[in-house]
């Protein structure tokens, strides 16, 4: 991090930076006011202690005092003037002194954060009575983060939650880690309850992007979000049972409110995003330099090549060569495919009720388009919230949530047909993009990009409906039953059509079509109880259970053969093929939470769900997944009841057990043989998998201790988390020795522990009528280790990624580079088993994707109808691999197989230089070898996620008229040497961190208005 | 959680029975691994299965070490693993090895199920001769299957039994190659008498043992049964005899011509994707096996190549690319078996026996089928070389340069492997990992 401080003076080590801005503030806050009075007053608060430095202003003026130390003030009032005493952590009040020469003026402390209501599983609580480990997110200030997601627009707003885009492509998948990782080959992602449907979370793209994949949360339409929970501790998620593991994200809408007229709010932006920086290449006379290099250098190393000054490659023309370095030419071809993209966004949404009814209608449209070409990013949403009631005691609703989402797609990743990006990238520049008669072609096993951007069709269309019908009914005072239909339904429609232009088109055109529906039902009641006895005692209880079902269907069919390019549709083709899939999964489920509520004081609960799910093995059809919390509120004991400055002091821990099935996989237990292997078109069939009866959910025990502490009221707040979980039963495909004839056998083998800690606090450095500004800031570590995994498991391109036992998931497996000799411009590797050899043994792992720590900071100020948010987001501490600079600085080995990077010219030529970037030979011989250190790098950065600058405008008959500007990832501080830190190849979880080819998380610029009435 | 577990069971016992169907979800595209080969139907299926599991391994990995070994084929991709093959540095660590090792075993455990299971069918309309039929291919498909093993590892685990749970076929400890070849023998012979003497270029027959055979009776030097057993299939000339011109059993979407005797059938539903890797991109393909300068020139050459210089063209940026595997759809048949290898296995043999007149008769009948002159080879040595140089240009897209140079001992003189170690690949690394009874070929 210190490098950050040198590098650049506007971001510095967050901690020490906020410290400082909280005692800016303060000192601020204390400033006084002279002025003679004929009023004298004192202000105190609740107690009678007295309060320094509140701040007493004439209402309607400028005029004002502030209290010394004893809470005194002296003031000229005039008649009929009114004061507005204010100071912050309490509630402000106005006074009429009237003809009175003296007043005392008593103040409250603002509680507001303490009895603000949380979601939690089944339910709501006062902050002040929640026990788990919960983060409320208020995603307003993030909002116009350009991205397709709102997943992708809370990096660093959520303490101990970790988001990457892989991608700077809008609406691609999101990695969303709560807490770590606790699986190898289960899923990871969090669970996600919108409007209390389960999500369905996992991309249902099949088109072949390169390792890519869309998000399916993208459908939701970030604006129609009132407020996101982010559930961490078993406590909080032991009632999701065998899905509460990897945390809870649940999502409330937007609902009205009884007894309000309509509000109108409309909100448009327009805006443009850019590529921070490209790839530096060589130009086509250093490529040609560096081939001749390499030729004569593997020509020295292996006489029996032939390979000499005389026949190097780049010689001129008239000796049978491609003519002299220094005569190639260099062609662009980023230039081509990057653009500055235009944004666009626009919310409508008009909400209010009457006194049984209440109503929110929202519509939505953004349209994104990716500042690499063709790709873009369309969402239609359209959302209906509904609640009406039928009597006193009896409430129905229903939440709809319907959108539209369309995506021009393009292969951003890996892979040489149609993949876009690598073919402008990859391609050596020297190359003309058209061959001697002037056509254009592909070079180096890519597409012509040219061609590629004219003749790019690859579309999908996602609809998506969420919706929930409740209705809720008070049985007798204090007993509430509620049940509840919900469906989360996708129809995911993808068509490709590949001309004859292009290589997988090639020779006569292909064409592939495939329609996906994932649907998810379920029906939940609940039944809740709530009870006060006597003056301390107070009980909860809620039972209910959940019945969901999950059905996959999907069907695709693919055409080759064209009569010609007009041709587009499955059915013109000369040979088509079919093939459809189809997986369901069941759920029932039983679920039950005791809390115990002693005099505000101590705080009990148990909860417990019962998990029966079609997936798990014959002989493990149940889960039982318990958990325990307490809270004890110190501040409500007597000896911290006088203490001012602490207005509120909780401790609280809790243990519990979770699960996680997801990934599992519907059939994953059963022994089965499958068809599709036929013969000459007869029908055949194989072993598919061994039947596993015991296989069943991972499960979780987690312990959290934390508390919360606030001083002065709301003024500042910390909360502070420390936690370890250990998960046991962890799924993996367990590597069956060949001769079984099986490459795997699901188990339930792996351990994997997460232990870290995680710090939140919030100050209100300043506030008064006029000006405010509250600073925010997270900090989250940790540490992920694999505590029990028999064989190590290798993955990603060329094994970079080592999954070991006793290291970290995704820690990276490379040749340690030690230097370059300066003599010989040999890389010297090191020699762990110093067998005098370079082999596999000595591969080592350094360093993995986790930071040491991450989070953010946030500063929000306004000044009279001026808002200014600034958000930084950082991580320090992961590493990422520069595979796409491997790639790049294979030092003329690959010829006119690949492009060379300019960071190659910094080679070793001659004796005596001094340089990490050794003289060209063959690859994977040594010095460009496979898997080497030398693209290894520190992933740490600071980024200026979002910064908007915003001027509310007095109108009148408007309630509010506010234009911004506002400003994302405008700038990135870092070591890494790639484009974006956070760049990864693939999707896949356990390929994380290798960067290949990906599109950068755009700069953007937007202007908007929001306008209610 | 104590009461708990006793309440759930209680509510549970109202929808109990509801409750299990609802969680009892069974898939659409499998069955359960009980109800396999059954009757005569599940028989047939299953049989296709091990044929389907060829299409795994003979598509594109084991090809790529019969070719890529030799010395006719270039490497333009960016994975150092290919590249290991042609500079006969082979890693334990290598990706394509360890895809045959597991290919192949996979398909042994199909074969297994098949021997084991088909013999106790109970089904009137299953008649023995079908059941012969069905266990002999099998037998004959497994014959395949540990030849292949034998001539790249040596010795290997012997497996002959299906795998029913994650403890079968485990811990084998790796047999010597004479047992591995023992084993093709034993299942060759089982297979012959099963099979019918019928002609069926994409399933085995009696005449497929045969051909097999020759091959297996030349890798043992056993010169006699090799002419023997070659000489049986030639002299079914009304179903087996050479195309003319040499592209004649590939070219124009040709598949199962008389020039065939044993090949992997595909289809536009079961395709091959052995084309994408030679085809160049204006074709579709990425042309990452490119034909080497050194064979350009030599199939070019009229004298040498004949009208086998179809075997490679020109893309729109005046590169050779290999043009054997081109069909779209991709389609291409693996050629495992022509006749014009059992042509050379018995001018092979002769030549080793002496018989020079009728060596260099067969010789020549390859060349005489690729538009070039007779051989003016004179003696045993000068045929044997001119015999090898002939399968380098015939085979040149098929995968036996390597098998040959290894099995007749010249891989170090033309290709420059000095050490002997080399010519076994090594054992999968993995595989040593998960499986201790595994031991590594020496030099690894």
């Amino acid at each position: 991090m210190k490098n950050y401080l040198i590098k650049s003076p506007r971001s510095g080590r967050p901690g020490q930076w906020f410290t400082l801005l909280v005692m800016l503030g303060w000192l601020a806050g204390s400033a006084a006011f002279a002025g003679p009075g004929e009023l004298t007053g004192r202000v105190t608060d609740k107690d009678g202690s007295a309060l320094p430095g509140v701040n007493i202003q004439i209402k309607g003026t400028t005029q004002g005092t502030v209290t010394d130390t004893e809470g005194n003030f002296h003031i000229n009032v005039a008649e009929g003037q009114e004061l507005v005493v204010s100071f912050i952590g309490y509630v402000s009040q106005q006074v009429r002194p009237g003809n009175k020469s003296s007043l005392t003026v008593k103040l409250d402390t603002d509680q507001r954060q303490l009895n603000e209501v949380i979601v939690v599983g089944y339910g709501t609580q006062e902050r002040k009575n929640v026990i788990g480990s919960i983060a409320k997110v208020d995603p307003t200030d993030v909002k116009s983060i350009p991205v397709g997601s709102f997943d992708a627009q809370l990096q660093g707003k959520v303490p101990g939650v970790q988001i990457t885009s892989n991608t700077g492509v809008p609406g691609e998948a999101v990695t969303v880690r709560v807490r770590g990782a606790t699986s190898i080959n289960g899923d990871n992602d969090p669970l996600y309850v919108i409007d209390g449907v389960f999500m369905n979370s996992n991309s249902m793209q099949t088109t072949n992007t390169g390792g890519k994949a869309t998000s399916p949360i993208a459908d939701i339409n970030p604006n129609d979000i009132e407020s996101l929970e982010v559930l961490k501790d078993a406590e909080a998620t032991a009632l999701y049972g065998s899905r509460g593991a990897n945390g809870v994200i649940i999502i409330t809408t937007k609902r009205g409110k009884f007894n309000q007229k309509a509000k109108v709010s409309l909100n448009a932006s327009y805006g443009w995003a850019k590529a921070a920086k490209l790839w530096d290449l060589t130009t086509g006379p250093e490529h040609a330099q560096l081939v001749n290099e390499w030729w004569i250098n593997t020509g020295k190393d292996t006489p029996s090549l032939n390979r000499t000054e005389a026949n190097r490659p780049f010689r001129p023309v008239s000796e049978g060569g491609r003519g002299l370095p220094e005569e190639q030419k260099t062609y662009d071809r980023l230039g081509e495919i990057f653009q500055t993209a235009p944004l666009q966004n626009y919310d409508l949404s008009v909400s209010g009720g009457t006194a049984s009814t209440k109503y929110y209608i929202g519509g939505g449209f953004t349209k994104q388009e990716s500042i690499l070409k063709p790709i873009t990013f369309n969402r239609a949403s359209f959302k209906v919230n509904l609640d009406q009631k039928i009597s006193d005691k009896i409430q129905i609703g229903v939440s709809n949530s319907f959108a539209r989402t369309f995506r021009n797609q393009a292969r951003a990743g890996d892979g040489p047909a149609g993949g876009l990006l690598q073919a402008a990238l990859h391609t050596p520049t020297y190359l003309s993009p058209t061959n001697e008669n002037g056509e254009l072609v592909g070079r180096a096993g890519f597409d012509n990009v040219t061609l590629l951007l004219q003749n790019y069709d690859v579309k999908s269309v996602s609809l998506r409906y969420i919706g929930n019908l409740y209705a809720e009914a008070e049985i007798l005072p204090n007993l509430k039953f509620r049940t509840s239909w919900g469906l989360d339904f996708n129809n995911y429609d993808e068509n490709e059509y590949w001309n004859t232009f292009l290589i997988t088109g090639s020779p006569n055109g292909f064409a592939s079509a495939n329609n996906g529906q994932a649907t998810t039902w379920l029906n939940e009641q609940t039944l809740s109880f709530r009870q006060k006895l006597g003056a301390k005692h107070t009980f909860g209880i809620l039972v209910g259970n959940t019945i969901q079902s999950d059905l996959n269907t999907g069907t695709t069919a693919t055409g080759r053969g064209f009569a010609n390019n007009s041709f587009k549709l499955i059915s013109s083709a000369a040979t088509t093929t079919g093939s459809s899939s189809w997986s369901k999964k069941n759920l029932a489920s039983f679920f039950s939470r005791v809390d115990y509520n002693y005099g505000g004081k101590y705080l009990l609960d148990f909860s417990i769900r019962a998990d029966g799910s079609s997936s798990f093995g014959a002989d493990r059809k149940w889960g039982y997944f318990p958990s325990v919390g307490g809270g004890w509120r110190v501040k409500q004991e007597d000896f911290l009841k006088n203490v001012a400055a602490i207005s509120d002091l909780k401790i609280r821990a809790s243990y519990g057990v979770t699960g996680n099935q997801n990934g599992l996989g519907s059939f994953a237990a059963l022994g089965l043989w499958s068809s599709g292997s036929s013969y000459q078109g007869n029908p055949g069939i194989a072993p598919q998998q061994l039947a596993n009866p015991d296989l069943q959910w991972e499960r979780t025990n987690q312990l959290n201790a934390g508390a919360d502490i606030a001083f002065f009221g709301d003024r500042l707040g910390v909360e502070f988390n420390v936690y370890r979980k250990y998960t046991s039963n962890g799924l993996l495909s367990l590597t069956l020795p060949a001769t079984t004839g099986f490459a795997n056998y699901r188990s339930n083998t792996a351990e994997i522990s997460n232990k870290g800690f995680e710090l939140a606090v919030r100050s209100v450095n300043f506030q008064n009528n006029a000006f405010s500004w509250i600073t925010t800031f997270n900090v989250a570590r940790n540490v992920n280790k694999i505590e029990k995994l028999e064989n190590p498991l290798e993955y990603g391109s060329r094994s970079l990624i080592l999954l070991q036992q006793g290291h970290p998931l995704y820690s990276f497996w490379v040749y340690k580079q030690l230097y370059v000799d300066s003599q010989t411009g040999n890389t010297v590797y090191e020699d762990v088993n110093k067998d005098g050899k370079i082999t596999v043994a000595d591969r080592q792992i350094d360093g993995s994707i986790w930071p040491k720590f991450f989070g953010g900071l946030t500063n929000s100020v306004t000044y009279k109808g001026f808002d200014i948010n600034a958000f930084l987001a950082f991580s320090y501490g992961n590493k990422v691999y520069n595979h796409n600079k491997f790639f790049g600085e294979g030092g003329g080995a690959r010829d006119a197989a690949r492009v060379i990077f300019a960071s190659n010219n910094d080679r070793w030529q001659k004796p005596g230089d001094v340089t990490d970037v050794p003289r060209p030979d063959g690859v994977n011989v040594n010095n460009y070898r496979d898997g080497g250190s030398r693209w290894l790098e520190d992933g740490s950065f600071v980024r200026l996620r979002n910064l908007t600058v915003g001027y509310t405008i007095p109108v009148r008959h408007i309630s509010s008229l506010r234009i911004y500007a506002t400003g994302s990832n405008l700038f990135t501080v870092t070591k890494y040497t790639g484009l974006d830190p956070e760049s990864s190849a693939s999707s896949a979880q356990n390929e994380q961190g290798i960067d290949l080819g990906t599109p950068p998380q755009p700069r953007s610029f937007q202007l908007g208005v929001n306008l209610t009435f | 959680m104590k009461a708990f577990k006793y309440i759930l069971p209680l509510s549970l016992l109202i929808g109990l029975d509801s409750c299990n169907n609802f969680l009892d979800v069974q898939p659409r595209s499998s069955i359960s691994d009980d109800q396999t080969i059954i009757d005569k139907a599940s028989a047939e299926t299953a049989v296709n299965g091990v044929y389907d599991s060829f299409r795994g391994y003979y598509s594109i990995n084991f090809q790529s070490i019969g070719y890529l070994s030799g010395d006719n084929i270039q490497w333009t991709g960016s994975q150092s693993q290919i590249q290991e093959f042609i500079n006969h540095r082979v890693n334990a660590e290598n990706s394509t090895v360890s895809a045959v090792w597991s290919g192949i075993y996979g398909t042994l455990n199909r074969i297994n199920h098949v021997i084991e299971k088909v013999p106790n069918v109970q089904d009137p309309l299953l008649t023995p001769a079908l059941r012969n039929k069905l266990i002999g291919e099998a037998y004959f498909l497994r014959a395949l299957a540990y030849f292949d093993l034998a001539r790249i590892w040596g010795g290997v685990p012997i497996v002959t039994k299906p795998t029913a749970t994650p403890s079968d076929n485990r811990g084998i400890e790796r047999a010597t190659q004479e047992q591995v070849y023992a084993q093709v023998l034993a299942d060759l012979n089982a297979a012959e008498p099963l099979l019918p003497a019928t002609t069926d270029r994409f399933r085995a027959t009696q005449k497929t043992v045969w051909a097999l055979k020759a091959r297996y009776y030349l890798y043992q030097k056993d010169y006699a049964k090799a002419e023997e057993y070659a000489s049986k299939v030639i002299a079914d000339a009304a179903n087996y005899k050479l195309v003319t011109p040499y592209n004649a059993f590939f070219a124009n979407d040709a598949r199962g011509t008389t020039e065939s005797v044993f090949e992997i059938f595909y289809s536009v539903n079961e395709t091959n994707g052995h084309r994408g890797q030679w085809q160049p991109q204006e074709k579709g393909g990425t042309r990452q096996w490119a034909p080497n300068d050194a064979f350009v020139a030599l199939v070019n050459d009229p004298e040498i190549g004949g009208n086998r210089n179809t075997l490679v063209a020109k893309d729109n940026q005046g590169r050779w690319y290999g043009n054997m595997y081109y069909r779209s759809p991709a389609t291409d048949p693996t050629f495992v078996i022509r006749i014009a290898e059992l042509y050379l296995i018995r001018a092979e043999a002769r030549a080793q026996t002496g018989a020079l007149t009728g060596a260099l008769a067969d010789l020549n009948a390859i060349r005489e089928r690729a538009g070039i002159a007779k051989s003016t080879a004179a003696t045993s040595d000068q045929l044997l070389l001119a015999i090898e140089n002939e399968r380098r240009i015939e085979f040149a897209l098929e995968p036996h340069r390597w098998f040959d140079l290894v099995r007749t001992g010249r891989a170090d003189k033309v290709l420059n492997v000095t050490d002997p170690n080399r010519l076994l690949l090594p054992i999968p690394a993995e595989q040593l990992l998960i499986d201790k009874a595994l031991k590594q070929n020496p030099g690894y």
